[in-house]
């Protein structure tokens, strides 16, 4: 069981999950626990000889009800690939469970917001290598998607309708654009190959999203985790956060105080990747400045980045 | 689309989720405990309930009508 303390001088919850230190640790191909279960084979997370798409409760989780949920998600009974390399119709498959789980999830009292997400590479933490993501649903409203609604509240309007306005006007930053669908290096990345993956139109969650919408939020995902993976020819690393609005009683409309944004409604459904390295071989580190100061300091030019990246997603795709 | 109103684009998230399908007592009855299957667009969600009491779904994608 999980629990929460607050730190007063930042202001922000810790979990605290102390079973987790006995969670599965890359363990050998043989010993998966996301492979599907094969007759007379070893018995895994998923009592089934193959599947498509798997949703389970994790089994150390960070948070379980009554006070919030930890789920897995895993994309595939095939133990090799990635997001990048699913059939085009499992990818958006996937973006019919995540919305499921958003509803569903969003639905309980116990959870504030539901936070999709993928940790891609040992780099940043992976312990499993199967093509998997997680879903964490929070007893509260976690700082950066709180750090969202106070920007919409800055800009008196939706942010991220303004910030893609923004990246389109300017346009040497975007990476791919779609009727539907817009991913752009941000003008002020943190992240030496950052990307953020956003509905054109004004989308406050996967709820929202028509059926072709979700097709292209698949496909441009897919397109851009391909282009990671050519920009230095190996699997490329990140963290892949989804974006929504928060379920605990944030959802309705909110009066826009400028009348040139679209009205908050709590989110505005995006994808952000943060990516660790900063070339083939290096990586970059969360030191000094950004964790005792909170002050990202970046080598890389995201005009610069997002030059190369539209480079690799031309080779890739 | 699901033919479920709350399933709508727009539609706020709403409704409870079913309890969780009782526990079968002999583990040889795991793959016979799925519940009448559910949808969510074009992918059907099977509800199964693992050994241990944690909730497992199956998502499968329907194929494309010709």
């Amino acid at each position: 069981v999980s629990e929460l303390r607050y730190e007063e001088l930042r202001g922000e919850q810790v979990a605290y999950a102390i079973h987790r230190q006995e969670r599965t640790f890359l363990p050998t191909r043989e010993h998966c626990p996301l492979d599907p279960t094969r007759p007379g084979g070893e018995q895994t997370e998923i009592p089934f000889p193959a599947f498509e798409i798997a949703v389970f409760d994790n089994r150390f989780p960070a948070f379980e009800a009554p006070h919030g949920a930890a789920e897995v998600v895993v994309y595939t009974d095939n133990h090799d690939g990635s997001l990048g390399t699913l059939a085009p119709e499992r990818a958006e498959a996937l973006m019919w469970v995540w919305r499921h789980r958003y509803m569903e999830l969003g639905a309980r009292e116990d959870v504030e917001y539901v936070f999709i997400f993928e940790n891609r590479g040992v780099e940043v933490g992976v312990t499993l290598h199967h093509p998997h993501g997680q879903i964490y649903g929070y007893p509260f409203l976690p700082p950066i998607p709180a750090r969202e609604l106070a920007a919409d509240e800055r800009l008196g309007g939706c942010a991220p309708c303004k910030l893609l306005g923004d990246e389109l006007a300017d346009g040497r930053r975007v990476l791919i654009e779609t009727d539907a669908i817009v991913a752009y290096v941000p003008y002020a990345a943190r992240w030496a190959y950052e990307a953020h993956v956003i509905m054109r139109e004004h989308r406050a969650s996967l709820l929202d999203c028509e059926p072709g919408e979700l097709r292209a939020l698949a496909s441009v995902l897919q397109t851009l985790v391909r282009g990671y993976d050519a920009l230095f020819e190996r699997p490329f690393p990140y963290v892949m956060a989804v974006h929504q609005a928060p379920t605990g009683g944030s959802c309705g409309e909110r009066a826009s105080a400028a009348a040139a944004l679209p009205p908050a409604r709590g989110g505005h459904l995006h994808i952000e990747f943060y990516p660790p390295l900063r070339t083939a071989e290096k990586l970059k580190y969360l030191a000094g400045s950004e964790q005792g100061a909170g002050t990202f300091i970046s080598d890389t030019l995201p005009e610069e980045s997002a030059a190369a990246l539209r480079e690799a997603i031309a080779s890739a795709n | 689309m699901g033919s479920n109103p709350a399933d709508a684009p727009g539609a706020p998230p709403s409704g409870d989720p079913p309890p969780p399908t009782p526990r079968p007592s002999d583990p040889s009855q795991r793959d016979r405990h799925a519940r009448v299957q559910e949808r969510c667009g074009p992918v059907a969600i099977e509800r199964h309930v693992k050994d241990d009491g944690r909730s497992l779904l199956l998502y499968t994608r329907e194929a494309e009508q010709a």
